[in-house]
């Protein structure tokens, strides 16, 4: 059944500092589901009567509807303790969860959509760089990407050129690494959590873990909402809604070898849930 | 879809609407389109949708005579081909990528557009000139009852608070009509207000016709 493979993946529900003790209603994958805290023990997700499985990891409540036959994937870098870890908050946006994905493992966007910040229209090229699906542990890794940023973090004083590394461990998550300005040995990392709601709605859970002790809290949460939202304004007006995996559907350039990879690795997997497989 | 029925002029925009160097959306019975006038004042229609990523292209940006896609600022030429993919600016996009140019031209202070030339220009219709705009959510059939508007070639005649108009209208579904208000141009501020004013309250008319029926 095409449609078991993403109901056995793992997707979170919820920030574990703002669940609430009554329960609140929300959606995965189009099916009903009640999120509870506790006051103590774990927080509950049931649906149908049942309670699923739960793993409270990078800040987030996750639950699954099936059988993952693995761990909810690691970030590894980002329990070091000196780093600074951002619970964003959701913003929902009314499109595929697939699509919000693909958005973030774009960066040739950057210049026309978050203009003067995380992109120059003077500097729109994209320089080659070098995606793999890594077998090994089934991940779809972007390495060696490089681009110009006139405001590349909030501890970004100038523009620099950013180098970034995107992983995308399960079919709606996607890990970015990119350049730490206050320490160039480290990388910032930044998370997209996406709960995919229906085929056409998502909740969209940002995450960071960062060097940065000069910001103040709201004003980090400030930044990657302003980013995030200006990426909506995108996300809600593609055509289709779902995104297409027919490669005759669109026309991908160089530039879009992550997002080409991401595709081909959904397809692979049967990960179809606010896909749409042929032209229509 | 016969060829025929495709080569007619649709009336889709308010010239006035559309100001230089700006991008708005309109709809054709077959689908969404984008309309744009250039710096220099031309009138462009194409299809509102990137062949990149999907993206609206009423949702972009005119430059000179281009335009061009807010996702990731391909730019479009206006006979719809793209001419410049901002991320390879070393690379010259391959002549399939287009983003589909339609005809178009402008009368009496409408936009037009058809999926295929016509042989004829819309005619002109001496004398009057477009007020404004709107949806109905009714059959043509409602609004013209509702009007008590006289059917002629290509137009619904009505009057409207003593005034002789015309409805052009543009039929996108089976109860969506998209209508272009077209008046003497003679008339005076206060007379084109109440005309839009009566507009208005029959618009609810048709659309309560719809509903009883």
């Amino acid at each position: 059944m095409t449609a078991q493979a993403m109901r056995d993946a793992w997707y979170p529900v919820g920030l574990l500092s703002q669940l609430s003790f009554e329960g609140k209603d929300s959606l995965l994958l189009g099916q009903k589901i009640t999120i509870c805290g506790a006051e103590t023990g774990a927080p509950r997700v049931e649906s149908d009567g049942r309670n699923l499985p739960v793993v409270e990891r990078f800040g987030h409540l996750w639950t699954t509807l099936g059988a993952p036959n693995k761990d909810l994937f690691t970030i590894p870098e980002a329990d070091h303790p000196d780093r600074t870890r951002v619970d964003v908050g959701v913003v929902r946006v009314k499109c595929s969860p697939l699509r919000a994905v693909e958005n973030f493992l774009d960066v040739a966007h950057f210049p026309f959509v978050h203009t003067d910040i995380l992109g120059a229209e003077s500097h729109p090229e994209v320089s080659e760089y070098k995606v793999e699906i890594r077998d090994d542990v089934d991940e779809v890794w972007a390495t060696k990407v490089e681009f110009f940023q006139p405001q590349a973090a909030k501890s970004a004083g100038g523009g620099i050129t950013t180098e970034y590394m995107y992983r995308v461990p399960a079919p709606t998550c996607s890990i970015l690494y990119k350049t730490c300005p206050p320490r160039p040995d480290e990388w910032d990392v930044i998370a997209l959590f996406v709960q995919p709601l229906t085929e056409d709605l998502c909740d969209v859970w940002p995450w960071m873990a960062l060097f940065d002790d000069e910001s103040a809290m709201t004003d980090l949460i400030h930044f990657q909402q302003l980013i995030f939202l200006q990426d909506r304004s995108i996300l809600e007006n593609q055509i289709p809604k779902r995104l297409p995996l027919d490669p005759a559907m669109e026309t991908p350039t160089r530039a879009d070898l992550t997002s080409i990879a991401y595709r081909r690795w959904l397809k692979r997997h049967n990960y179809t849930f606010g896909a749409q497989l042929v032209a229509e | 879809m016969a060829a025929e029925s495709d080569a007619r002029w649709v009336p889709v925009a308010i010239s006035a609407d559309i100001m230089d160097g700006t991008v708005i959306p309109a709809r054709l019975p077959t689908g969404r389109i984008a309309v744009w006038r250039s710096v220099s004042g031309h009138i462009y229609a194409n299809g509102d949708r990137c062949p990149h990523r999907g993206m609206r292209l009423s949702h972009g940006f005119v430059r000179g005579e281009t335009l061009s896609c807010i996702y990731h600022g391909w730019r479009f030429g206006t006979d719809g081909a793209c001419q410049k993919i901002p991320a390879h600016p070393a690379v010259a996009p391959p002549k399939t990528i287009n983003c589909g140019a339609l005809p178009v031209v402008e009368g009496n202070g409408v936009v037009w557009v058809a999926t295929q030339r016509p042989s004829n220009e819309p005619s002109h219709i001496a004398g009057f000139e477009a007020l404004r705009s709107l949806v109905i959510t009714a059959t043509p059939d409602a609004i013209t009852h509702a009007f008590e508007g006289k059917t002629i070639v290509g137009a619904t005649k009505v009057q409207l608070v003593g005034h002789d108009a015309l409805l052009l209208m543009n039929i996108l579904g089976p109860d969506e009509v998209f209508v272009i208000v077209l008046i003497e141009t003679d008339l005076s501020v206060s007379d084109r207000l109440a005309v839009s004013a009566a507009v208005e309250g029959l618009r609810r008319a048709a659309e309560t016709t719809e509903d009883a029926a």
